[in-house]
């Protein structure tokens, strides 16, 4: 569908209010108050996935609303006890919202223009992929894909339907990433010849349980959606679909999509995109997930030369669960976290660039990372050149290192990606691993 | 296994011999089934029926720890180079796609030879299209492996398969690149269901 031969709420409207040019009673929320923006700059808004981040997302929303930025009007979950404490949020601050198990019926109302996705990783991509079919812009949930071909389409069609996709990787809206790009970029430590990350182990799973029927409240059958279909069991979900290759694939690719979308800002490597990987790992000792509780991996870059390191549980030289050390030329610096949560090392802050030194674009928009991240979503949506701070495109990116991290555990070889082709150099197992055919009909 | 044990690690200098790999897996200690699949891909072809008996065993973590022998195996065997191997490996499993190997485990067979199945694995993949229960992950199989066979043998299920599973195949040549008749096959992507 041509977004662009759509008709939205707000063009109708227009069409109405000039053809009519004559006094008419318009709901007070469609017209500007003081100090409020009308429903003109007001961006509708649907949540699928609202348990977990989607809960904190709906929040944010709600938020939105308040600041007269937003209207939520729907919410959907395949667990209807998740759908059912989602609506009621809502209507607890006031908002009253449509409830929906298919998210496909979400996409279907064209009074929506955006939706904010907070699904399990499998969900990702192809949920994308059909809110932007159905012109809708998105806010995903990092990681944006759990394989590299889902990443391609995801951007393909953020492009093809000119929508503004915006992945959950906060740290770029954050003020300690802020200051740690800024220090970086122009020199405080030189050139970066290393970044060493380290990250508390997976977690295994200590009690297993064997399959059995799916709670009433969800619709299993919904919940896998594009992965091949097997029984139900109580380690899948909710939540812990992040410690299966599948469906989450471990630390690396849940905070890893974080910390390394920060570090490729502050190499400014986001058009880096070819690097050997290598990894090791232990396995868990028991039970249904299948991401290593410790890995170790390895990326090299080349032209610029550089080396990423992700372990579990690594080298921590900081002070909190996880982080990353900077290794320059000159020196070293330390950033806790993503770069959002926590906080920035002192010389990070009080570092001054010279005159006409490299400014990293940050939104500005509030205190709060999360809000800021989310604002700069609406606000790319309101302005026609403007693409938000983690694009998909650049989200993308991240994920193929998350993805060929695991990948190269999982095939205990070393692979070498050419970024241009997004394809792995000589190796036919690992390419036909870089996509996952769907189950009819939860495709692309 | 205490709070504290740390995760054992594979032993790459060893080539383990079936009997061990057999016993290893079997052990009711989770660390030495862990360190035993993790060396199947060290024993190669002749461990992939025995594992996959294994994978049918009443401990759950028994046939837990032999699927991950069996997954070890494709991805060792898979490399590059590892020609005459990786036919061997092919060999065994495409004869556990036989009746009287259980669905669940007929099912992790087809993805495993998705990963490194050629054309000697599509006529019998094929053969599953017709198969109820195991039918879809046939297609899906034949979707991902590469070459003319799989692709020629998905555009002839077309017209061949049930039609209630032909919109499923269509599926399948869309994602490899084949143009297919919208209207008698419509993509069914965006139809809410429930």
């Amino acid at each position: 569908m041509n977004p662009n031969k759509m008709i939205k709420r707000r063009d109708f409207l227009a069409t109405v209010t000039t053809a009519l040019a004559v006094p008419y009673v318009i709901p007070s929320r469609v017209l500007a108050a003081a100090g409020k923006p009308g429903a003109n700059e007001r961006t509708t808004l649907g949540f699928i996935g609202v348990g977990g981040m989607g809960s904190g997302h709906l929040g944010r929303g709600l938020k939105f609303k308040e600041l007269g930025q937003a209207e939520v009007v729907a919410v959907c979950d395949v667990d209807s006890t998740r759908l059912a404490n989602a609506a009621k949020k809502c209507a607890d601050a006031g908002v009253e919202v449509k409830v929906y198990a298919d998210y496909r019926r979400l996409l279907q109302r064209k009074d929506i223009d955006a939706v904010v996705v907070s699904t399990p990783d499998h969900w990702h991509a192809v949920q994308t992929v059909h809110a932007c079919e159905t012109g809708k812009h998105v806010y995903v949930e990092k990681p944006s894909s759990v394989t590299v071909r889902e990443g391609q389409d995801m951007v393909d069609a953020a492009r093809k339907y000119r929508r503004k996709v915006q992945v959950g990787a906060q740290g770029r809206s954050g003020k300690p990433a802020y200051y740690t790009c800024r220090a970086i970029r122009n020199g405080i430590i030189g050139r970066i010849t290393k970044v060493d990350c380290w990250h508390y182990e997976t977690p295994y799973d200590k009690n297993p349980l064997p399959d059995c029927d799916p709670p009433p409240q969800l619709d299993w059958d919904m919940w896998l959606g594009p992965l091949r279909w097997r029984p139900y069991n109580p380690r899948y979900c909710p939540g812990t679909f992040r410690w299966l290759m599948e469906s989450g694939g471990g630390q690396i690719r849940d905070r890893g999509a974080h910390q390394f979308s920060t570090i490729l800002w502050c190499l400014n490597a986001d058009r880096q995109t070819s690097f050997t990987v290598e990894a090791t790992g232990t396995p868990p000792p028991l039970g249904l997930w299948d991401c290593p509780p410790t890995v170790d991996v390895t990326y090299t870059f080349k032209d610029p030369d550089w080396t990423l390191i992700w372990s579990q549980p690594g080298r921590k030289t900081g002070k909190t669960e996880f982080g990353q050390m900077f290794y320059g030329e000159k020196g070293r610096l330390l950033l806790e976290w993503e770069g959002a949560r926590k906080w920035a090392e002192p010389e990070a802050i009080d570092f001054e660039p010279v005159a006409g030194g490299f400014e990293p674009y940050t939104p500005g928009l509030f205190d709060d990372f999360g809000l800021n991240h989310m604002g700069e979503w609406l606000k790319a949506i309101k302005t026609p050149d403007h693409l938000p701070n983690v694009d998909i495109e650049i989200a993308h990116r991240t994920s193929i290192l998350c993805i060929l991290g695991n990948l190269a555990y999982l095939l205990g070889r070393k692979l070498v990606f050419d970024g241009q082709l997004q394809r792995v150099v000589g190796d036919d197992q690992a390419n036909r691993l870089l996509s996952t055919p769907q189950r009819h009909p939860y495709h692309l | 296994m205490t709070e504290n044990s740390k995760f054992i690690a594979i032993n790459e200098d060893k080539n383990m011999k079936l009997e061990e790999l057999v016993k290893g897996i079997r052990s009711d200690k989770p660390d030495v089934r862990t360190a035993t699949w993790q060396q199947a891909g060290t024993v190669g072809a002749s461990a992939v029926k025995p594992l996959a008996k294994l994978c049918t065993e009443e401990n759950l973590e028994v046939g837990r720890a032999a699927r991950r022998g069996l997954e070890r195996i494709v991805r060792t065997v898979g490399a590059p180079g590892i020609q005459s191997g990786k036919s061997a490996v092919v060999q065994e499993l495409l004869t556990l796609l036989s009746d009287d190997t259980p669905i669940a485990l007929r099912r992790d067979i087809l993805w495993l030879l998705s990963e490194i199945g050629g054309g000697e694995s599509v006529e019998p993949i094929t053969a599953l299209l017709k198969h109820h229960a195991l039918r879809e992950d046939a297609r899906m199989a034949l979707e991902r492996i590469p070459g003319e066979a799989s692709l020629a043998s998905l555009r002839n299920a077309l017209g061949s398969v049930p039609e209630a599973f032909r919109l499923n195949i269509a599926q399948s040549l869309r994602a490899r690149g084949e143009a297919v008749d919208p209207e008698r096959y419509p993509c069914q992507k965006l139809v809410p269901k429930k």
